[in-house]
């Protein structure tokens, strides 16, 4: 309890890297989860070539499922293997929420790299804008992290949480796909214009509100 | 009190029926049918602010761990369900009789779908906790994280440039409807309001008391040397000489 809160957060972060290390099981779910998707996406539109605004619509739509089913898992997790309470003796809420959210967020980029490289290359979509592309990307990944683990969180203790996890997450994450879809498909199309620097800013300022109002709600109901 | 519900029985029949008598608006393409919007637009405005009241009184409940605020809190969101509910039935038969579809995928049609889903798992979670004090404070948590996306849905998502939809952006900002119509519109929509707000104080009420019944029977329970039934297992440590 008397550790520095980057100590604290590290320590949780830490525990994360090397359970999932040891387990493999979020990554290899959305992993998996990713290339089923890619490849149903590819055969259903066999023979077509699918616009951006389709391809950026699908591209989000495979991101919001992939977050929703594994990012939850991480509290959802702790309660099931009963270790909640200990987490709860040992650190701050604070310091567990943002050590599972930058777990979360590392985990996210990753899936969402390795979901990107796979959509290009099997729906045959070419990127314009590479930069505004990977800026919406991260931005997207930041705010899926942010507002996917505080659902996490509410839903841990719920009867029936992982349906619940997607069922409450989804509503919360709608707006931020509508905003995200407008940035990919400017990178599809033309490149950075006026539209899709809203688009960014949007995105981050999402992220942003999600930080700043997640860790404090988590706290709220920790202790419950 | 009496004389005041007769006399706003009678305010909402003769509104009502103004409604009917009102001369029809002349910028919808079937003027008669779109009379609907007499009672669409009261529900469409009614319904964030009971949103926004209920994250405000969830904060407040989050704040004090009083479980008054919470009840005031789940009756301001079952209020604004009401009216979501009201608003999307309202503009599901405003979009037919005047865009010719019963649903358009209209930015404001789809936004308030969204704000419905955000309703929906507000309740969704109250519901899946046995206890009380959880499910008063995760659906707490839940209504204040929701404030950000209902903002952008509600006020920033239809009016982003990009974004092109079938409602009537200027009619009323720009006064083009006739007088005698916004008086109607005007008068409805306060009335509609005032409604809404009884029906929630009555609400709040009736809640406020069942929470003190529980509470009473709680403590009458404790009377009787029975623990009270709070609804949680706590767990229990044994001395070793016990477990001798």
């Amino acid at each position: 309890m008397n550790s520095s809160w980057p100590a604290e957060i590290g320590a949780i972060f830490m525990k994360e890297v090397r359970s999932e290390l040891r387990t493999r099981n979020a990554l290899l779910s959305s992993g998996l989860f990713s290339l089923v998707a890619v490849v149903a996406i590819a055969l259903a539109s066999y023979g077509r070539q699918i616009d951006a605004t389709v391809g950026a619509g699908l591209l989000w739509v495979t991101l919001l499922f992939a977050a929703i089913i594994s990012l939850p898992r991480l509290f959802i997790g702790e309660e099931e293997s009963g270790t909640g309470d200990l987490l709860r003796l040992m650190a701050r809420p604070h310091a567990v929420f943002w050590g599972k959210t930058l777990f979360n967020c590392l985990q996210m980029v990753v899936t969402a790299l390795v979901l990107s490289l796979l959509f290009l290359t099997l729906v045959g979509l070419t990127v314009s804008g590479v930069a505004l592309y990977l800026v919406s990307l991260i931005g997207g990944c930041l705010a899926l992290s942010f507002a996917v683990t505080l659902c996490g969180a509410l839903v841990a203790n719920a009867a029936n949480r992982s349906a619940l996890a997607a069922a409450v997450a989804v509503p919360l994450l709608l707006p931020l796909i509508a905003v995200g879809v407008g940035a990919v498909r400017a990178s599809f199309e033309t490149g950075p214009g006026g539209s899709a620097a809203l688009s960014v800013i949007g995105l981050y300022a999402y992220a942003v509100l999600m930080a700043a109002c997640g860790p404090y709600l988590y706290a709220a109901v920790w202790k419950e | 009190m009496t004389a005041l519900k007769w006399l706003f029985a009678l305010l909402i029949a003769a509104a009502t029926a103004a409604s009917f008598w009102a001369p029809p608006a002349k910028n919808f393409s079937d003027p008669e049918l779109a009379r609907i919007i007499f009672f669409h637009l009261p529900c469409a405005i009614s319904t964030p602010l009971f949103l926004f009241f209920g994250s405000w009184l969830s904060f407040k409940y989050l704040r004090t761990r009083d479980m008054a605020w919470d009840v005031r809190a789940a009756a301001a969101n079952e209020m604004g369900f009401i009216l979501a509910v009201l608003t999307m039935v309202t503009g599901i038969m405003f979009s037919k009789f005047e865009w010719g579809a019963w649903w358009n995928w209209d930015p404001r049609q789809t936004s308030f779908l969204l704000v419905l889903l955000l309703y929906g798992a507000y309740f969704a979670l109250r519901a899946a906790f046995s206890d009380e004090r959880r499910a008063a404070a995760n659906s707490g948590a839940y209504s204040v994280a929701a404030v950000i996306p209902a903002i952008f849905l509600i006020f920033v998502f239809p009016r982003l440039p990009q974004v092109v939809t079938l409602h009537p952006l200027t009619t009323i900002t720009n006064r083009e409807l006739d007088a005698t119509y916004s008086t109607v519109l005007s008068t409805l929509f306060i009335l509609i309001l005032v409604l809404c707000v009884w029906v929630y104080r009555l609400n709040v009420r009736a809640g406020l008391i069942s929470l003190q019944v529980q509470e009473r029977h709680g403590n009458l329970e404790a009377d009787r040397g029975h623990p009270a039934n709070t609804g949680v297992v706590r767990p229990i440590s044994l001395s070793d000489e016990s477990r001798a």
